[in-house]
C-alpha cells in the first residue's frame, strides 16, 4: 500500500531536520519556490486533494475562493485543534513528522501568498510544543522558513500558536478569533474567510493532514496522487483506532479502503472473545454504524455518506458486545454540552437539555416519551445554528436511540438502572451487569503504532 | 434597487438591507432578541430564522442581506419556519425562571410577548422547574440590576458596551448553557450610558436601578418628548403616571440620538421633581411677595409694562424655553414701549452648541434650545451682564426675565447675581420662572409656569434639528405654560389674530422666520424618522416605542 503521510514517521530520527532531509524532507519546497504561485495551486486542484478535517472539501478549489489583494496578504491558519472525540491522528503526524507538516504550511503559504502562517494546536497538546518548535528552529536556522525563504525573494513566518483547550477552537471561524484573542465565538457566514477572516483579511483554514499531503503531492505530481484511493476521494486517510479493537492506533490507508477489513486486518479483530457491535467512523460527530452497517463500507466520502454516516476526520471508535449503548451516548452527549460555546440559542440550550435527558434516564428515573423527546430536540437543533457543533452534537443522539432503540427503551421500564456508574468522576466506575464498561475504560488498550494518548 | 419578495409581498429596497429591515419597513413581523437597528448583527438567537427559496438551511433574517428577486418565507407563512421559531423559543424558556410575577420587564419583555403569540409560542412546558440551570439574581452592577436566569444571552449589552458607549464592561463567562453576562469582578459599572443597557435588553435580565420595582409598566402612560438635558435634543419618551414621571426612555431617531441617551438625562427628571415648584403668582406688597389671582397679576403686568418709563427695557431670554415661548417673548420685547434690548446670553458670546463633552452625545451646553434661541433673534443684545451694567446705571425701565434652572448641573450664580442687578434697578419688573428661589425678591410681579414635560412645543437642537417635545404633566398648582402667560401681558390686539395653540404660534409665527422655513407643526408631530419600528406596528423590547 502507498504510504505518503507515514512513509518516513516510523523512523525515530524523523523529527531530526537532517535525517528528514536524508529522506527528501523540503525537496518539494525547493521545487515550489521555482514554480508561480498559481501553478502549486494548479497542481494540488488538479490532485483532487480534500479536506482532511472532516468537511472532505476540495483543497484546491478552496484556495482559489481567495481575494487577492497585494496590500493585504492573506493568512494561512494551520488547524491542530484536533478535539474531535476518538481523533488523535494529527498528534501522530506532529508527533512523528513535524518536518513534513511544516513543509506543507510552506507550499501552501506559498501557493497563496501569505506573508505570516500559525499553526493553531490545541492546549491539551502542550506535551508536543517542544517537538515542533526544535523543528521549526531548525528548518528557521537552515533558511527553510523565515524570510527571503532560501535566498529568494518570499519570506514568510510560521508563527505557533496554543489554544486554551476548547472544542469549538477547531471551527475555522473560532479558531480566528481566538487567535485574534477573543472569545471563541464562530461567526455568521457569509462574509466566509476567503473573503474576510483572521484580523479582517482573506484566510484559508486547512487541516493538519491537508497540508502534510503538499509535499508528497508536489514531488511526485497530482497524477500520482490520483492514482491512490479512489477518483472522487483520492489519496490516503489517516485514521485513528480506538475503543474495544485490538490494535488500537493511527493507520495510514488509501481511500476506498474496506472498513471491515481495516477493522479486522490493521486493527486485528475485536478482543477475545468478543464480536463488533457498532463503529463511529469519524469521530463523534457522525452517525454511528452497526456491525450489520459495516459491510460493504469503504473508507471514503462517497461510500460513507451512502451508508448514512460521515468519513469526518477518520477518528474510528469500536465498541463490542460487552458495551452498553446509553451510557456511551452519555459521554458523548455531556462533551457537546460542556463544549457549547454558548453563542447561539438552539446548540446552547439543546445540548445541555439532551444531557439531562440520557442522564435521567440513566439514573433511573426516566420519563416514558424521554426518547421522542430525544429527537424532537434534535430536530430543533439541527441546521439551525451558527456553526457545525449543534449539529454535530445530534447526529450521536439521533443514530445511538434510533439504532440502539431497544437498549434504551429498557431503560425507560427499569429503575435499576439507579446506580449506573457516573463517568464524569473519573474514576475506574463500576462494571454493572447489565451495562457493561463505562465509557472511559474503553480506551484502556495499549497502541501498536503511536501512542494515543486520548481519553474520554 | 432588489425586489425582496416577502410573504408574498414585493419589496423594493437599497441593495446590502437586510431581510429584517425589509420586513420592518413591510410591517411584516418577524420575530428577534439579538437584532437590534442600531447595533452590528449578531445572528446569535437564531430567532429571525426565514427561508430563502433555493436554501437548503433557514437563514437568518438579521445577517442575510437581500438580494434582486430573493423570495423569502417567515414563520407566517412557512411551516418549517414556524417549527424553527418554536423550537427556539423553547429552548429559551426551558432554563427561563418562571417570575413574571415579580419581574420588571413584564408586560414589555419580548420573550414574554412572543411566547404569548400562537406562530411562535404557547407550547406546553416539557421541564420540570427542578432541572433548570441557575444563576446569580439580583446582582447590583450600580445603575443596572444583573438577573442572569432571565438572560438570553442575545449579547446587545455587550455589544452596547462595546461599539456604542465603547466601555467593554460586560462580557460572557462559561460555556454551553452555563453562559452568563458578566461585569469584572462584578463592580459597578461606570459607563455614563449604563442606563441603555436595560433598554436593550429584551427581557428582564438587565433593569434600571432606577426603575425597579417601581411601577408595572402597563399604568404608565407616555408622551414623546425632547431632552432638555442638552443641546443634543435627544428623543425620548417619558413614562408617567398619577402626574409624576416614573422613567424617561430614548426613541430612536437616527438623525440625533440613533436609540441611546445618557443616564445624566435620563435621570434628569429627578432634577426637576426636587425643584421647590412656584404655583401661584405673586405680587410685590409691603410685606414683601404675596400670592394673588392670575387675573390680578396679568392687570398689574400690564399697566406695568406699558410704562412710560422713557428708558430702554430689558428682556432676559432661556435657552431653557420653547421656540413658540420665545417666538412670543419676542412679540412681547416688541410691544414694550421703549426701545428694547433681548438676550439669553451671559455675556455677548455666543454659545459653542457644538462643543462636545463626550464621543457620543452629550454636549457643554445644557440647554435644549440655544440654537433655537439664537435663530429666534433671542440672543441680539449685548449679554445680561451687560443689561445689568445699564439697569445698575439706572437706564433701565421694564425688565421681562424668563428663567428655568437647568435640568442637568446646576443654575449659574453669576447668572442669578446679573437677574438681581436687574431687578433692583429696573422700575417695573416682572419675572416668569417655574421655582420658588430667592433671586427674585423685588420683582413687582412673579408669574408660575409650566416646566419641560408639562407643556408642549419644539426645540432646535445644535445642529438645526427642530423636534417637538409633547407634555406629559399637568403643571402644579396654578403655573401656567409662560407661552400663555406672555401672550396674555402683550396688549390686547397686538397679536392677530389671536394665537390659542403652540402649533398656530409655531405655523404662524416661528415657521414665518426664514431659518423654520418649510416646517410645519403637524409634520414635525409624524416625522417618520423619529419612529420606530413604524407607526402601527407591534414593537419589540423598548427600542419600540409605537403603539404601546
Amino acid at each position: 500500500m502507498t504510504k505518503i503521510l507515514s512513509e518516513h514517521a516510523e523512523y525515530p530520527d524523523q523529527q531530526e531536520l537532517t535525517a528528514a532531509k536524508r529522506r527528501g524532507a523540503y525537496e518539494a519546497w525547493h521545487q515550489v519556490l521555482a514554480q508561480r504561485p498559481a501553478d502549486v495551486i494548479g497542481e494540488v486542484a488538479d490532485s483532487g486533494l480534500r479536506g482532511r478535517g472532516g468537511a472532505g472539501f476540495p483543497t484546491g478549489r478552496k484556495w482559489r475562493f481567495l481575494q487577492f489583494d497585494a496590500e493585504r496578504p492573506p493568512y494561512l491558519l494551520c488547524n491542530a485543534d484536533e478535539s474531535e472525540p476518538g481523533t488523535f491522528k494529527d498528534h501522530w503526524l506532529l508527533e512523528h513528522d513535524p518536518h513534513r507538516v511544516i513543509e506543507g504550511i510552506l507550499i501552501a503559504a506559498y501557493a497563496i501568498q501569505a506573508r505570516e502562517a500559525f499553526l493553531y494546536i490545541r492546549g491539551e497538546y502542550a506535551s508536543l510544543l517542544p517537538g515542533i518548535g526544535r523543528a521549526l528552529e531548525e528548518a528557521r536556522a537552515e533558511g527553510l522558513v523565515g524570510p527571503n525563504v532560501l535566498s529568494s525573494d518570499y519570506s514568510l513566518d510560521i508563527i505557533v500558536v496554543v489554544g486554551a483547550g476548547a472544542y469549538i477552537c477547531g471551527e475555522e471561524t473560532g479558531l480566528m478569533e481566538s487567535l485574534e484573542g477573543k472569545r471563541a465565538y464562530p461567526r455568521v457566514r457569509p462574509p466566509f474567510p476567503a473573503v474576510r477572516g483572521f484580523n479582517g483579511r482573506p484566510t484559508v483554514v486547512n487541516n493538519v493532514e491537508t497540508l502534510a499531503n503538499l509535499p508528497w503531492i508536489i514531488h511526485h505530481g497530482a497524477e500520482a496522487f490520483r492514482a491512490v484511493g479512489t477518483s472522487d476521494s483520492p489519496g490516503t486517510k489517516l485514521v485513528s483506532l480506538s475503543g474495544c479493537i485490538s490494535r488500537p492506533g493511527v493507520y495510514e490507508i488509501p481511500m476506498g479502503y474496506p472498513l471491515k477489513q481495516l477493522l479486522e486486518q490493521e486493527g486485528g479483530g475485536p478482543l477475545p472473545d468478543r464480536y463488533f457491535k457498532a463503529v463511529i467512523p469519524g469521530g463523534t460527530s457522525v452517525p454511528v454504524l452497526t456491525a450489520e452497517e459495516i459491510e460493504g463500507v469503504t473508507i471514503d466520502f462517497e461510500s460513507m455518506r451512502q451508508a448514512g454516516t460521515l468519513l469526518g476526520s477518520g477518528g474510528m471508535i469500536v465498541f463490542d458486545d460487552s458495551v452498553s449503548m446509553p451510557p456511551m451516548l452519555r459521554a458523548i452527549s455531556h462533551f457537546y454540552a460542556t463544549e457549547s460555546c454558548g453563542e447561539c440559542t438552539p446548540c446552547r440550550e439543546g445540548t445541555g437539555w439532551m444531557a439531562a435527558i440520557v442522564d435521567r434516564l440513566l439514573d433511573g428515573r426516566p420519563q416514558v416519551d424521554d426518547l421522542d423527546r430525544l429527537l424532537r430536540i434534535g430536530n430543533n437543533i439541527e441546521g439551525r445554528t451558527i456553526c457545525g457543533l449543534g449539529d454535530a452534537a445530534v447526529q450521536p443522539v439521533r443514530s445511538f436511540v434510533s439504532k440502539f432503540r431497544q437498549e434504551f427503551e429498557a431503560l425507560l421500564h427499569d429503575s435499576s438502572t439507579s446506580n449506573a456508574p457516573d463517568w464524569q468522576t473519573h474514576g475506574h466506575g463500576p462494571r454493572t451487569a447489565r451495562h457493561g464498561l463505562v465509557a472511559e475504560e474503553i480506551v484502556r488498550s495499549e497502541p501498536v503504532t503511536g501512542r494515543p494518548t486520548y481519553r474520554w | 434597487m432588489p425586489i425582496v419578495t416577502i410573504d408574498g409581498h414585493p419589496i423594493s429596497v437599497e441593495p446590502d438591507t437586510l431581510i429584517i429591515q425589509a420586513a420592518d419597513r413591510a410591517g411584516i413581523e418577524i420575530p428577534r432578541f439579538c437584532y437590534h437597528p442600531d447595533l452590528r448583527p449578531e445572528g446569535n438567537c437564531r430567532m429571525c430564522l426565514v427561508h430563502i427559496k433555493g436554501f437548503a438551511n433557514l437563514s437568518p433574517a438579521c445577517t442575510t442581506p437581500v438580494t434582486d428577486d430573493m423570495v423569502v418565507n417567515t414563520a407566517h407563512q412557512h411551516d418549517q419556519v414556524r417549527q424553527a421559531t418554536k423550537g427556539v423559543l423553547e429552548f429559551l424558556l426551558i432554563n427561563h425562571p418562571l417570575d413574571c410575577p415579580v419581574c420588571d420587564q413584564a408586560g414589555e419583555c419580548s420573550l414574554q410577548d412572543f411566547y404569548l403569540h400562537p406562530d411562535y409560542g404557547l407550547h406546553p412546558s416539557d421541564v420540570d422547574p427542578p432541572e433548570k440551570v441557575r444563576k446569580r439574581k439580583a446582582l447590583n452592577l450600580g445603575p443596572i440590576y444583573l438577573d442572569s436566569e432571565r438572560c438570553v444571552m442575545c449579547s446587545r449589552c455587550v455589544r452596547f458596551s462595546n461599539e456604542v458607549s465603547g466601555t467593554g464592561e460586560l462580557q460572557f463567562v462559561h460555556r454551553g448553557n452555563h453562559v452568563e453576562i458578566e461585569a469584572f469582578e462584578d463592580r459597578a459599572l461606570r459607563d455614563p450610558y449604563a442606563g441603555n443597557l436595560a433598554d436593550v435588553c429584551p427581557v428582564g435580565a438587565l433593569t434600571s436601578r432606577d426603575f425597579r420595582f417601581k411601577r408595572r409598566v402597563w399604568f404608565l402612560r407616555h408622551a414623546n418628548s425632547i431632552c432638555a438635558g442638552c443641546s443634543t435634543g435627544c428623543n425620548v419618551r417619558i413614562d408617567y403616571a398619577e402626574n409624576a414621571i416614573d422613567r424617561v426612555v430614548p426613541r430612536r431617531n437616527p438623525a440625533v440620538n440613533k436609540s441611546w441617551m445618557c443616564d445624566e438625562g435620563r435621570l434628569s427628571y429627578h432634577n426637576l421633581q426636587d425643584l421647590p415648584r412656584l404655583e401661584s403668582p405673586l405680587q410685590r406688597t409691603e410685606a414683601g411677595l404675596q400670592p394673588v389671582s392670575w387675573e390680578e397679576a396679568m392687570l398689574l403686568g400690564q399697566e406695568g409694562m406699558r410704562g412710560p418709563y422713557g428708558r430702554v427695557s430689558a428682556v432676559v431670554a432661556s435657552a431653557m424655553a420653547t421656540n413658540e415661548t420665545l417666538w412670543i417673548l419676542r412679540q412681547c420685547a416688541n410691544s414694550l414701549p421703549t426701545p428694547t434690548e433681548i438676550d439669553f446670553r451671559l455675556q455677548s458670546i455666543n454659545p459653542d452648541i457644538n462643543a462636545r463633552e463626550d464621543h457620543l452625545l452629550r454636549r457643554l451646553d445644557k440647554a435644549p434650545n440655544s440654537r433655537g434661541a439664537m435663530l429666534l433673534g433671542a440672543g441680539a443684545g449685548r449679554g445680561i451682564e451687560a443689561m445689568a451694567q445699564s439697569a445698575e446705571e439706572g437706564k433701565v425701565g421694564v425688565v421681562v426675565i424668563l428663567h428655568y434652572p437647568p435640568l442637568v448641573g446646576q443654575d449659574d450664580n453669576a447668572r442669578l447675581a446679573a437677574f438681581q442687578r436687574l431687578i433692583r434697578g429696573a422700575a417695573f419688573s416682572v419675572v416668569l420662572t417655574n421655582t420658588v428661589s430667592g433671586w427674585w425678591n423685588g420683582a413687582d410681579v412673579v408669574l408660575p409656569v409650566a416646566s419641560w414635560s408639562e407643556e408642549e412645543g419644539t426645540f432646535t437642537n445644535f445642529a438645526g434639528i427642530t423636534q417637538l417635545t409633547e407634555a406629559a404633566l399637568t403643571p402644579p398648582g396654578e403655573a401656567r405654560p409662560a407661552w400663555k402667560a406672555l401672550r396674555d401681558l402683550l396688549p390686547v390686539g397686538s397679536l392677530s389674530p389671536r394665537l390659542a395653540t403652540v402649533e398656530q404660534i409655531f405655523d404662524r409665527g416661528v415657521a414665518v422666520i426664514s431659518a423654520f422655513e418649510g416646517l410645519h407643526y403637524a409634520t414635525l408631530a409624524s416625522r417618520e424618522a423619529t419612529v420606530y419600528p413604524p407607526e402601527g406596528r407591534k414593537s419589540y423590547g423598548q427600542e419600540g416605542f409605537a403603539g404601546r
